[in-house]
């Protein structure tokens, strides 16, 4: 906080004027409690308008000052209260101390106990919304370990079940990290692919599976977008084949393989 | 302030205010009121309704006196706001704009106060009238007498909000280098 800056931006100047807005007059008021610099310019200035403005005086008639003060009480104050707002406008209203200090216990106790009422009801429903909350998260992660779980469980079964013929399909060149495996089943021809490791494809591209039948690469579909964490079904392929390749294509797949964007592949 | 038997300082004038002890209220009518009734009666501009306002006005000082804090402020500032805003509020509610004197009213205001006010230090005036130039006197009396913004009185003087702002700040700060001797 640079103080001189503040000090010389003019903005005591305002307060001392009554042109600042009700924010910048807390503002003021809570700058010059902390910086001593500031209260003291504050005070200067106050202290030279208030001079200013006593040598600008016009007296009131002389009359005026028996008239105020004929409505008004003096002496001690039963409670330093905030005045009563509707006295304001009145003009000859003795304000007498009102009786609306003296509230009754009971109304008191009665008040009192609707407070705590009132916050036991937030405090419950606050609650209720926690638990709500958590009862949601709790579902969602259910969820989450059963589809996991199920995922597990089919992949131990094709790796148990001697019917499918496990491929395994490496990352290349263009992608040495990339891993995925190929279950095929030798009596249906059914392939399921379990991806491990693929990059995750550019937007408009998917990735296509290829099985190679005597020397010729044949389209076993796409790869649906999520891929990652399930056991994926693809079209069933032609007996004898010899290599499964996936590579990266247009969405939709093309009719022949990309061989420059081929990812992984794999020898029966 | 120092125009008068100090018989209080601010801190004791204060305190006894907040007991809401008659006399103090009464050293703070007979000390004050001339210069709240200059700002309420520049404000209201008819003698009768300025009577009307200077009573509500020291009425809402003695009723809310408790809600002052003299670590905010002086005294005096709270004091000339709730007269300011007070006469701002009945000139409103009359549908009126708040008065507004031309500039050579204005002008020939500042002539007389330099002669005629009946100040017991008429030296100290003189010298004080020689400090604001007439162009600055006016822009801080409209401000901080009538209650007017800078905004306005750039647009009624036809200024430019720029320079009623130097200006006021300025005679401001003359005002507070000769008060501060």
């Amino acid at each position: 906080m640079n103080i001189q800056a503040y000090i010389e931006s003019g903005i005591l100047e305002e307060y001392v004027l009554g042109t600042v807005s009700e924010q910048e007059m807390q503002e003021v008021e809570c700058m010059s409690r902390i910086y001593p610099e500031i209260k003291e310019e504050l005070r200067k200035l106050e202290q030279a308008m208030e001079k200013y403005a006593l040598e600008h005086q016009v007296p009131p008639p002389a009359h005026l000052k028996e008239k105020i003060f004929a409505q008004m009480s003096f002496g001690p104050l039963p409670v330093q209260g905030v005045p009563a707002e509707e006295a304001e406008d009145a003009t000859v209203v003795p304000i007498g101390q009102s009786a609306t200090n003296a509230r009754p216990l009971w109304s008191r106790m009665a008040v009192a106990a609707s407070v705590l009422l009132a916050l036991m009801l937030g405090w419950a429903m606050y609650q209720m919304s926690e638990y709500r909350q958590q009862n949601e998260v709790l579902v969602s992660e259910m969820a989450e370990l059963r589809t996991d779980a199920e995922y597990q469980k089919t992949l131990a079964s094709l790796y148990r079940n001697p019917n499918y013929r496990t491929v395994r399909m490496a990352g290349v060149e263009k992608s040495p990290e990339s891993s995925v495996v190929a279950f095929w089943n030798q009596s249906t021809n059914e392939v399921l692919l379990d991806v491990q490791r693929l990059p995750v494809p550019p937007t408009g591209r998917q990735y296509q599976l290829w099985s190679i039948v005597n020397g010729t690469p044949v389209d076993m579909g796409v790869l649906e977008a999520e891929f990652a964490g399930k056991i994926l079904k693809m079209k069933a392929t032609q007996p004898g084949a010899a290599a499964f390749a996936i590579t990266l294509e247009k969405a939709g797949g093309s009719p022949n393989p990309t061989l420059e964007e081929m990812y992984v592949m794999g020898n029966v | 302030m120092a125009t008068q038997k100090p018989k209080y300082t601010e801190d004791e004038l204060v305190a006894s205010l907040k007991r809401n002890d008659q006399a103090a209220f009464e050293y703070l009518y007979d000390h004050y009121s001339g210069s709240l009734y200059n700002v309420i009666s520049k404000i209201v501009r008819d003698e009768e309704r300025a009577q009307d306002v200077m009573q509500e006005a020291f009425l809402k000082i003695w009723r809310s006196i408790s809600s002052y804090n003299p670590d905010k402020g002086r005294l005096f500032t709270w004091m000339l706001n709730i007269a300011r805003n007070t006469g701002i509020d009945a000139v409103r509610a009359e549908g009126r704009k708040p008065g507004f004197d031309d500039i050579q009213d204005n002008l020939e205001r500042a002539e007389q106060n330099a002669s005629y006010q009946p100040s017991p230090s008429t030296m100290d005036l003189k010298s004080l009238v020689e400090k604001l130039k007439p162009e600055r006197k006016i822009l801080v009396d409209m401000v901080y007498f009538q209650g007017y913004t800078q905004e306005e009185v750039s647009e009624r003087l036809s200024i430019p909000l720029g320079t009623v702002k130097s200006r006021i700040r300025t005679a401001l700060k003359d005002l507070k280098n000769y008060f501060s001797v």
